[in-house]
């Protein structure tokens, strides 16, 4: 006992250092780039946030451009506030997927998907999922990018879990949303480009998706 | 020096041909070589009974070199075995301690006292694992056009796009550090603009920003 008494003190005190250097590295983020009360509230919403365990990097990011883009201060804090309450509800999902204590990378993808239209037990699911080989951070990821070129969040879902369902490479993820755009490029809605892909894993497990849009396939060719 | 000889005669220095089997011509030439050949000191070569007994003696004087024989123990690899006795929690709070100066150390390079601004950004971001991104966008009748995101925190001046030719395009190329990161165009310094090429999303603001995902091997749309 004698020895955990000693660790946790240990712990303690190594971490109040690291809380208050991340307070004053809020204020020396914002000073001069946002008005005085956006950082006083900046910062209060991160202390809160670092307390709970989550990240903090994206509220001063999103502070930040709200200064840049010149946003009356109430709307900045809003967005803040909103975008610390979407990495809580990040955090729940990835609990109910199955991580306990996810890493801020995680966390982050998690509120990305959130943000781009999935709901949270899409991201649960998609979590659950994406057992190594796979990375969950990556998976909400590319997920929440399919989302935000138009893919609806079902359709994002089943492609996820076609191609993992198939076993393929978890590059063959990241090149999802680029193959998506391709396909609406030449014609398809993302919802087509998303089934077309799909069922693309389907039939050829473990080739890389080919889709090609309705009217777009070259006619077979007339045997002589 | 040397004597580039005809093949016929080579042929007869090696004793395939004779003298009268050579043309006429050559002969000559085959005498000289015969000469020469003659003239060289065939006998066999032998060594002094002693030279075994003098090399043994140089290798043994300086294998037995104090010097030597000390470089040699200062130089050699051997096993080195360590025994720590030490009590858990000491372990335990010296990593702790170890892990928070490592990060008080990490943040303090990460975050600077005053933000970074202008050419400070780009040098910033130059000390990151970057991939050179090339932005582009059409604008025509635009006088001014920049790149702003998380990158270059959202700096409006930190990277200005420039026209290409007088076809409307802007573009610029720019070292982004690996990650994902959002961004937008800003045109004539007050009117932002999504990427019309990448996927965006809800900015918070009531406006889109666009998304791009630099990786090891390039920028992704991710």
């Amino acid at each position: 006992m004698t020895a955990l008494r000693s660790a946790l003190l240990a712990a303690v005190s190594a971490t109040i250092p690291l809380v208050l250097a991340g307070q004053g590295d809020v204020t020396a983020r914002l000073d001069g780039r946002v008005p005085a009360e956006v950082m006083r509230a900046v910062h209060d919403i991160a202390a809160a946030t670092a307390a709970r365990g989550l990240p903090v990097e994206p509220l001063i990011d999103k502070a930040i451009e709200g200064g840049a883009k010149r946003v009356p201060a109430d709307r900045v804090i809003a967005a803040v506030r909103a975008l610390a309450n979407r990495l809580d509800e990040a955090r729940r999902a990835l609990h109910d997927g199955g991580i306990e204590t996810p890493g801020a990378d995680v966390v982050e993808g998690g509120a990305y998907a959130l943000s781009a239209g999935l709901g949270p037990r899409q991201t649960s699911e998609l979590v659950r999922i994406s057992r190594p080989p796979y990375d969950p951070a990556t998976s909400l990821r590319v997920a929440a990018t399919l989302a935000a070129l138009g893919v609806p969040p079902k359709q994002t879902l089943d492609l996820m879990e076609s191609m993992i369902a198939a076993g393929r490479s978890p590059s063959d993820l990241l090149d999802l949303p680029s193959a998506v755009q391709t396909s609406v490029a030449q014609g398809a809605t993302p919802t087509q480009a998303a089934n077309g892909l799909a069922r693309g894993v389907v039939h050829a497990p473990g080739q890389a998706p080919d889709f090609v849009p309705p009217g777009q396939a070259k006619p077979h060719p007339h045997k002589p | 020096m040397s004597a580039q000889y005809h093949p016929l005669v080579k042929r007869l220095l090696d004793g395939e041909l004779s003298l009268a089997e050579l043309p006429a011509e050559l002969r000559p030439e085959g005498e000289a070589a015969l000469r020469l050949i003659r003239s060289v000191d065939r006998a066999p070569v032998t060594l002094p009974a002693a030279l075994d007994a003098r090399v043994m003696a140089t290798v043994r004087r300086h294998a037995a070199s104090p010097v030597r024989r000390a470089w040699r123990r200062l130089t050699a690899p051997r096993d080195v075995e360590l025994r720590l006795r030490v009590r858990p929690w000491t372990v335990w709070a010296g990593a702790l301690a170890a892990a928070a100066v490592v990060v008080l150390l990490v943040n303090r390079a990460a975050a600077p006292s005053s933000p970074p601004r202008g050419p400070g950004t780009q040098a910033r971001v130059g000390s990151h694992d970057s991939v050179y991104v090339r932005f582009v966008l059409y604008a025509p009748g635009a006088r001014r056009v920049a790149v702003a995101g998380t990158f270059n925190q959202w700096d409006q001046n930190a990277a200005l796009l420039e026209p290409a030719g007088t076809n409307g395009l802007w573009t610029t190329t720019l070292a982004v550090p690996v990650g994902q990161h959002q961004y937008a165009f800003i045109v004539d310094s007050d009117r932002w603009v999504p990427d019309p090429r990448a996927p965006a999303v809800d900015d918070g603001f009531g406006r889109r920003n666009s998304v791009v995902a630099v990786v090891a091997q390039g920028a992704r749309t991710l």
